[in-house]
């Protein structure tokens, strides 16, 4: 009998050309769709970003199409309690979060494992560009994807070995390009569907959904205040800025103000001129290391990641606790480091693990 | 062949209902309101299949109106009363209705209507002195399930019928679930109307009915043509009464036998399953439920993962609700009647019908112990995130 894998599937072309590339490679391959953003079911067709009901039928098309079951899940009480309030939980305290890794961590490679072992499943697969390699020993390598413009290994850092060992990335290895011209070539309903750009349970701007969860007891409202301590204007919470964020401030000045530092305490967000944001490093959280071999091993030559669509730049990378980094540029001057964001590090294409963003070294 | 275990969500086609589809398939398509000869025959077709439906309930065939299902019954029955009696402004029902009563409810309350939702006890019966003490000179109407879908409780509903003729009120059951697992008598019943389907018995689906008694009040939601006594405009759907009715013969010929049938194998079933798996509970009344009907709780088991894994190794079931996507919700019946979210999570409905063998339910029993040790062992519920309840 041929192994059986679970495809998380969301109704988007890349998750459903991973299903087909499976279903063509011999998997017993069983299609799962997650309902997770809470959503409206009063009968309106206000648009949804993801999960919706036309989502999920593109996914069901697409397993008809390939010939192999298709469920729908329901996570919304899991997705509720570890990405959506930790989400709001960020904000609040003026941190700028990423649901993606949280999602990926504690939703599709923890709670929908639980759900593909309960189905007799070997493998649980997903439509990320990424690669995982076996190298010696039986360890699991994490890989940039073929696909440099389309590459997400960034979100995935917070594999563990074993998690590595039961999933697959079927895209790891073509482009975006060639994943659309197999979806169509596959008859694929959705090959020529849009990607989706926003968070996926918030459906307009994020300070509205945070300011409408919130308990308003917890909402923070100060001051924007200059380096010098200068009171510029009030802010009626902390959670509508981000380090580094540069519009919507409501400050009028002569030259272009960015956000350098919110402090929760105080409600107190503090702006300054570009070069007034520069780091040399950061401090890291809830490090986790793909292979925990490289814990311990003294300061290491590596290139780091601090946001998504940014370029990863040479830093030095050493370990201050099981769990805990520290991360100095080679070039100083590296401008927004935000807390919150995950910084991911790399030796080369592959990934050797990563963290959530405490705070700045300042230069 | 996958083992079906799903009679309430629908039954497969009995053998008389393709006989009749496929000689109305090989015959004319006429209109049965058409005066010429064709329509005549349709006419007779239509006329025929309501004499043998009604015939299974004991009623009268002119008091047979074909609508497209119990959904459409039940709100025809709802709205058409609440339309009817003007001045009355209550409506008696419970909380363990199917969401085509609970569906008009809430529209009728949102109306100003006051909707009277009884709660069950842990077995799913409605207590008969609830209805009582609630019924008064502003009820228009008591609407209640005779059989539950989900949990198969039936409903002692004979003594309040007088009552309810007594207050003025028109008194709606909804025998969906129960016509073909019991004997269904509309005038033991004393109801004014009652809901049928086709679908659960072994007909098409988009074939219902609704039985309107002779005092019965009800004004028509559907407006046009003048038939089904003007209750229901439009054109029947021919095709599926016509299968209607001949199930319903059929039915009415060998009910006790199939029922005794029914109800040594869903027996069978049960004992096999407690045997296998320990802990395993049984939802609504050991007797008093339609015998088809097994409403489960599996003991440390998410049964949506249970439902799927049954799926993927061939034993057909379901749970609660699907929403619109497909996905599972847990049984509002279930949380009425007591049962923890946790539980209602953890539970699953197997019913059974009239093509169920012996063989089926053996080797469906040996799948299903097999089936859940695996996902008990998969999937641990002891970490608190179940009994968190996410919006619906």
């Amino acid at each position: 009998m041929s192994a059986r894998v679970v495809v998380a599937m969301s109704g988007g072309v890349d998750s459903s050309v991973a299903a087909a590339i499976l279903r063509e490679q011999g998997y017993d391959v069983v299609g799962i769709a997650m309902r997770l953003a809470p959503q409206e079911t009063n009968g309106s067709r206000a648009r949804q970003a993801c999960c919706s009901y036309e989502d999920f039928e593109d996914a069901r098309r697409v397993a008809e199409r390939m010939d192999f079951p298709f469920y729908v899940v329901d996570l919304r009480a899991e997705f509720d309690a570890r990405v959506i309030d930790n989400f709001v939980d960020e904000y609040l305290a003026g941190r700028t979060p990423n649901p993606c890794v949280m999602c990926n961590r504690e939703i599709k490679f923890a709670r929908l494992w639980h759900r593909a072992r309960s189905l007799g499943a070997d493998f649980v697969a997903t439509g990320h560009y990424a690669r995982v390699e076996r190298g010696g020993e039986g360890r699991f390598h994490l890989l940039r994807a073929a696909d440099f413009t389309k590459d997400q290994s960034y979100f995935l850092f917070a594999l563990t070995q074993a998690e590595l060992a039961r999933t697959l990335f079927p895209l790891g290895r073509i482009t975006k390009t060639e994943v659309r011209a197999r979806a169509r070539a596959l008859g694929l309903v959705n090959a020529d569907k849009p990607e989706s750009q926003e968070i996926c349970f918030v459906p307009g701007d994020y300070a509205q959904f945070v300011a409408a969860r919130a308990d308003p007891n917890r909402v923070k409202a100060g001051q924007i205040v200059d380096s010098e301590g200068r009171v510029l204007a009030e802010h009626d919470g902390i959670h509508q800025f981000t380090v580094g964020q540069r519009r919507g401030l409501g400050v009028a000045a002569g030259e272009p103000l960015y956000v350098r530092a919110i402090d929760p305490e105080r409600g107190q967000v503090t702006v300054g001129r570009r070069e007034e944001l520069a780091a040399r490093g950061l401090r890291a959280s809830q490090v986790s290391l793909v292979d925990e071999r490289l814990a311990g091993a003294g300061d290491r030559q590596i290139e780091v990641k601090i946001r998504y669509r940014h370029p990863a730049v040479p830093a030095t990378l050493r370990m201050l606790a099981r769990d805990r980094a520290e991360v100095r540029f080679v070039t100083d001057g590296y401008p927004a480091v935000t807390p919150g964001q995950v910084c991911v590090f790399y030796d080369r294409d592959e990934v050797l693990g990563g963290g959530f963003i405490e705070r700045a070294l300042e230069a | 062949m996958p083992i079906y275990l799903d009679y309430n969500a629908g039954a497969p086609l009995r053998p008389e209902a393709r006989q009749a589809i496929a000689a109305f398939v090989g015959g004319g398509q006429a209109n049965p309101a058409s005066v010429h000869r064709a329509g005549q025959s349709a006419r007779r077709s239509l006329e025929h299949a309501r004499a043998q439906l009604a015939g299974l309930i004991g009623v009268e065939p002119r008091q047979l109106i074909f609508t497209s299902g119990g959904t459409e019954s039940n709100n025809l029955a709802i709205f058409g009363t609440a339309n009817a009696l003007i001045g009355r402004r209550k409506i008696i029902s419970s909380a363990i209705e199917h969401s085509s009563i609970l569906g008009p409810l809430a529209r009728l309350q949102a109306r100003g209507f006051e909707i009277v939702r009884i709660a069950p006890d842990r077995d799913g019966r409605i207590p008969c002195e609830r209805i009582l003490r609630a019924l008064d000179e502003g009820t228009a109407l008591v609407t209640l399930g005779l059989a539950n879908s989900e949990v198969g409780t039936i409903q002692d509903l004979r003594p309040v019928s007088v009552a309810i003729r007594d207050v003025g009120a028109m008194f709606h059951i909804d025998a969906a679930q129960a016509l073909g697992r019991i004997p269904v008598s509309a005038g033991a019943l004393g109801c004014d109307l009652m809901t049928l389907s086709g679908h659960k018995l072994g007909a098409p689906a988009g074939i219902g009915a609704l039985y309107v008694s002779d005092r019965a009040k009800l004004v028509a939601s559907t407006l046009g043509g003048p038939q089904e006594g003007g209750f229901r405009a439009g054109t029947p759907n021919l095709l599926g009464l016509i299968a209607f009715g001949a199930v319903a013969a059929a039915v009415a010929s060998r009910l006790d036998e199939e029922n005794s049938h029914m109800a040594a194998l869903g027996e069978r079933l049960l004992q096999a399953l407690v045997r296998s798996i320990p802990g395993l509970a049984l939802n609504g009344p050991v007797e008093g439920r339609i015998p088809n009907t097994l409403n489960l709780t599996f003991p440390g088991v998410l049964g949506e993962s249970l439902l799927i894994a049954l799926d993927l190794d061939g034993v057909e079931v379901s749970m609660g609700s699907a929403c619109a996507a497909g996905a599972v919700e847990p049984s509002h019946v279930l949380l009425a009647m007591g049962r923890n979210p946790a539980q209602a999570r953890s539970s699953l409905r197997l019913s059974l019908g009239w093509a169920t063998t012996e063989a089926e339910i053996d080797r469906a029993a040996e799948i299903i112990a097999r089936v859940w040790r695996r996902v008990a062992a998969a999937e641990p519920t002891t970490d608190g995130t179940l009994s968190r309840q996410a919006p619906s």
